[in-house]
């Protein structure tokens, strides 16, 4: 009996042993270049490195800020905006035709689409055929180009969002706007939508961090500074401040942050975008 | 006759509306399918095209049948990189899936709260962009000023090449690429095993099966849906991995890290040899397509 009790205590150390070494390898990376970000050139130089005593300085950020970092960040904010608001509409148009209608081609076409989930991750094997398509037809160093392929590479997991979302939404409340006299319209941009609320904001989140956080594709689809990315813009300062790494971990400080925020708010929803689809069966 | 024509008039309408009604599904599906079809179906067909001429610089100069893939494949070094690509992303999965599974058990066991913020933290690296997290892992693992080498050397082990050995770098990138997928897989594992109904665990209890037993017999097989998505998930993500490599060692030191993805990468955009490189996308995507249908098949997607 001792023993089993002996046995217990290991294991909830072992269990609270690994989930500390857990958070400290996921928290050290960022943590560690918040620090680096705020140290002047000259403290960066200093070793042993310190992690807190130092005196604190916004100069790498102010660099940072100056340079085309800036404009690479409104450019990310406006294309991942676009392809939210247009991949959240046209992913709940067809979730609606997915679940609310009978159709002749509707396995074919869910196929289709579903068959994107794995292919859009795979940015490897479609950078080359994208980039060859889109400068074939002269559609490189376009302002809509990156917004465009972010929807195409985020909308198959957007529809089977909404899909699995407006399953669980009843039919009788559109029937009843029906028999009210609701118009097909009415009842399809502006009653649904409301009704399936959670479900449009996690397909938007989704399409947000993968238009936030994608870097392949469009580091060869664009290449003039005012048409940037934010992602292209940090790998492009590794070559350009080699090894100064004050403003690099500032650029990627700055670069983290947003992302953060929207999940330290939305993170329930996150996971419940992650794993549409996986409980099922 | 005015009646008449009145219900002509309201059949051709209902006529009208039936036609609408068929079409209307169609319409509604239009945008997605336009975005599907034309960004992801036609720019690989073009590639497939593609990977049959020569294409350097992007004039297609001569008709090669299926000459490019016998080139690509033929080379000993890209070869060798879509060996290691499995290698590394083979490691990675393994690793990955043991952890998240470890993890999930671990996480079920706390507190929801607690759980929840857990979850959250694990989750960051999936989310944060890559290019940010490999470059921060980079400069962690400098050889002279960076952060573990320092802790190493304050033990009084001497310090490791973590990206200029030539042996090591490998691994830097299996522990880069684990790190980015474990919070993914451990989702996944917490979701499927909070899916499975109590009365299951009781009573396999009452029927006086160990702690071990219940998740081996009773959990185990209810996760086989989770654990294979993550799978199939986790490997397309690594096989197809460009930032994460290119970022943390571009290749390097040597050709010791090269992976398939930066491979076609440099074929096309530092040597311009597009039809090589369409043939190599077209394989890796052949890969991907396989990787999609066993995905499909898990996932029992329903309508």
């Amino acid at each position: 009996m001792k023993s089993k009790i002996i046995s217990r205590y290991a294991l909830i150390f072992l269990g609270v042993l690994i989930l500390i070494i857990v958070l400290l390898v996921n928290l050290v990376p960022f943590f560690w270049g918040a620090v680096t970000s705020l140290k002047t050139a000259r403290e960066l130089m200093i070793f042993p490195p310190k992690f807190i005593g130092f005196t604190a300085s916004i100069e790498h950020y102010i660099t940072v800020l100056n340079g085309s970092f800036s404009v690479a960040a409104f450019n990310s904010i406006i294309y991942s905006l676009i392809a939210v608001v247009a991949g959240v509409i046209s992913a709940m148009l067809s979730g609606y035709a997915l679940t609310r209608f009978r159709f002749k081609a509707k396995k074919l076409l869910f196929y289709i689409i579903i068959c994107g989930i794995p292919l859009s991750m795979g940015s490897a094997a479609m950078v080359v055929p994208n980039y060859m398509l889109f400068s074939f037809l002269g559609m490189n160093n376009n302002f809509l180009t990156l917004p465009l392929i972010y929807i195409a590479y985020n909308i198959p997991m957007a529809v089977w969002i909404m899909v699995g979302g407006m399953q669980g939404v009843p039919y009788e409340i559109e029937e009843a706007a029906q028999i009210d006299g609701a118009s097909k319209w009415y009842i399809i941009f502006s009653l649904v939508p409301s009704i399936c609320k959670p479900t449009l904001a996690c397909a938007a989140l989704m399409i947000f961090i993968g238009a936030w956080n994608e870097y392949t594709v469009s580091s060869v689809l664009v290449n003039s500074q005012e048409l940037y990315p934010i992602q292209v813009s940090i790998y492009n300062y590794i070559g350009y401040f080699g090894r100064e790494w004050g403003p690099l971990t500032a650029a990627a400080t700055l670069a983290v942050i947003p992302v953060l925020i929207v999940f330290s708010f939305l993170g329930k929803m996150l996971i419940s975008g992650l794993t549409a689809g996986a409980v099922k069966g | 006759m005015v009646k008449a024509m009145k219900n002509k008039g309201s059949s051709v309408n209902c006529l009208l509306e039936r036609k609408g009604k068929r079409l209307l599904p169609y319409l509604l599906m239009s945008p997605t399918l336009i975005f599907v079809v034309f960004f992801l179906i036609v720019p690989l067909g073009f590639a497939f095209y593609c990977s049959l001429y020569r294409a350097d610089y992007m004039q297609f100069s001569k008709f090669l049948g299926l000459g490019n893939y016998i080139d690509v494949l033929a080379d000993t070094e890209i070869l060798k990189s879509i060996g290691r690509t499995f290698y590394v992303s083979g490691i990675s999965l393994v690793v990955s899936l043991i952890a998240g599974v470890a993890l999930a058990l671990c996480i079920n066991a706390l507190s929801k709260k607690l759980a929840y913020v857990v979850q959250i933290i694990v989750l960051i690296p999936w989310v944060t962009s890559m290019i940010v997290a490999a470059m921060l892992w980079k400069w962690i693992f400098q050889d002279e000023t960076g952060l573990l080498n320092y802790a190493i050397s304050k033990i009084g082990l001497s310090k490791i090449g973590f990206l200029t050995d030539k042996d090591i770098a490998i691994y830097t990138l299996i522990f880069v690429l684990t790190w980015r997928v474990i919070g993914y897989v451990m989702v996944q594992v917490l979701a499927g095993l909070k899916s499975i109904p109590q009365e299951y665990e009781e009573a396999s209890k009452i029927d006086g099966a160990n702690k071990w037993k219940t998740f081996w017999f009773v959990r185990f097989p209810l996760l086989k849906t989770p654990i294979t998505i993550s799978a199939i998930i986790v490997g397309l993500s690594n096989i197809n991995n460009l930032n994460v490599p290119l970022t943390l060692l571009a290749g390097g030191p040597g050709t010791s890290t090269m992976m398939v993805a930066i491979d076609i990468y440099r074929m096309s955009f530092t040597s311009y040899h597009f039809g090589e490189s369409s043939a190599l996308s077209i394989v890796l995507c052949l890969i991907n397509f396989l990787l999609a249908v066993i995905y499909i098949k898990a996932v029992k997607y329903e309508i």
